[in-house]
């Protein structure tokens, strides 16, 4: 659909993150596959290869594993402000759940829609908003035909 | 205008014998516009030779001075000491931190942005800094605070401005869909463009006092 007729918002971050502290946004990653399936030997790959040095460099993401999943092989990721986003991850290679898993970590919890604006500010004039009269010498200077400075 | 001047016989010996009436006319009417250019000439001759003699008499129309206000421009020695007492005084504020919040006009992605501290900014491409990392925005063209503003031309001194930006997030964009369609030719191509985009938080704006 267009941007017209989908949802849309405006830039904002969680809590205003990166004003003091950044604070990942990613809280925990799932990732849920069968021992099994033919589909999950991407997943079951990652795991054994490349899944520790996930771990390693994002330190304040949890990485859960769960090798029981029932139907597809699928990454769950949840955000601090509560979202969660569910990735299927069948018949994909080592390498693209890892990027996948990058992505998801570089997230925030914020709906991918539409973003109306690239910047937000609380603080939109510094030194007072223009209006018709700035800049405009007023009756007490200006000095005309009939109209005589005070 | 006047016909070029042309003495009587030789117009009508040059016409022929049928136009000869015709050719008499215009002679005539010739002869008398021809007179009159010379007078009007002349009188022309003798008023302009009276202005440069003594100015002041020609009457003033309305394209006698241009439109708009005539502008006298200030003595340059004058001026150039008004300029370093603004420097020196906009230096002494800034020494004393006499300012609160700044603003800046940054160059970044391509585009030209004003920013203060605590704002967000999204750039519709990757940037290769991870998410938390601390960035230096360079290419700053104006820091204005709420009583002096510090144009630069184009750009401002490293050594006086510092616009300092961390990233936050590191996402894609939303799914645009680029269709295309011919009616009555059995032809359409779907196409979901995803575009990288990096938000950036302003974290400072800080200037030092090193105008000179």
């Amino acid at each position: 659909m267009t941007g017209r007729g989908s949802p849309s918002r405006f830039l904002a971050a969680v809590l205003h993150n990166g004003v003091g502290r950044y604070v990942r946004q990613l809280q925990r990653l799932q990732l849920l596959f069968s021992p099994t399936a033919a589909d999950a030997r991407g997943a079951r790959q990652f795991v054994e290869e490349t899944a520790l040095d996930f771990a390693r460099r994002h330190p304040d993401v949890v990485l859960y594993v769960s090798a029981r999943s029932d139907g597809a092989p699928r990454l769950l990721a949840e955000y601090l402000n509560g979202t969660v986003r569910e990735v299927l991850v069948t018949s994909k290679t080592s390498e693209e759940i890892a990027q996948l898993a990058t992505k998801l970590a570089g997230q925030s919890g914020l709906d991918i829609v539409r973003i109306r604006k690239p910047f937000h500010t609380a603080n939109p004039s510094v030194q007072g908003q223009w209006h018709p009269l700035t800049n405009k010498p007023s009756a007490l200077t200006v000095q005309g035909p009939r109209l005589q400075p005070q | 205008m006047a016909p070029p001047l042309r003495p009587a016989g030789t117009s009508a010996s040059g016409a022929g014998v049928g136009v000869t009436a015709m050719a008499v006319v215009t002679a005539v009417g010739a002869r008398r516009r021809a007179a009159a250019f010379l007078l009007s000439s002349a009188v022309r001759h003798q008023s302009s030779q009276s202005t440069s003699l003594q100015e002041g008499l020609v009457a003033k129309t309305s394209l006698t001075s241009p439109p708009w206000p005539k502008v006298k421009l200030p003595d340059p020695v004058e001026e150039a000491k008004y300029h370093a007492e603004v420097v020196q005084k906009v230096n002494k504020m800034i020494a004393m931190g006499q300012y609160g919040r700044l603003f800046a006009v940054v160059h970044f992605a391509s585009k030209q942005w004003k920013i203060t501290s605590e704002d967000l900014i999204m750039m519709d491409n990757a940037l290769e800094a991870e998410c938390g990392d601390r960035i230096r925005m360079e290419k700053v063209l104006l820091v204005g605070a709420d009583d002096f503003t510090l144009i630069g031309r184009p750009l401002l001194g490293k050594d006086l401005v510092r616009v300092e930006a961390t990233v936050i997030e590191k996402t894609e964009s939303w799914p645009k869909i680029n269709m295309r369609f011919w009616k009555r030719h059995n032809y359409q191509r779907k196409r979901i463009i995803v575009n990288p985009q990096t938000v950036l938080r302003i974290n400072t704006i800080e200037i030092f006092p090193c105008l000179s």
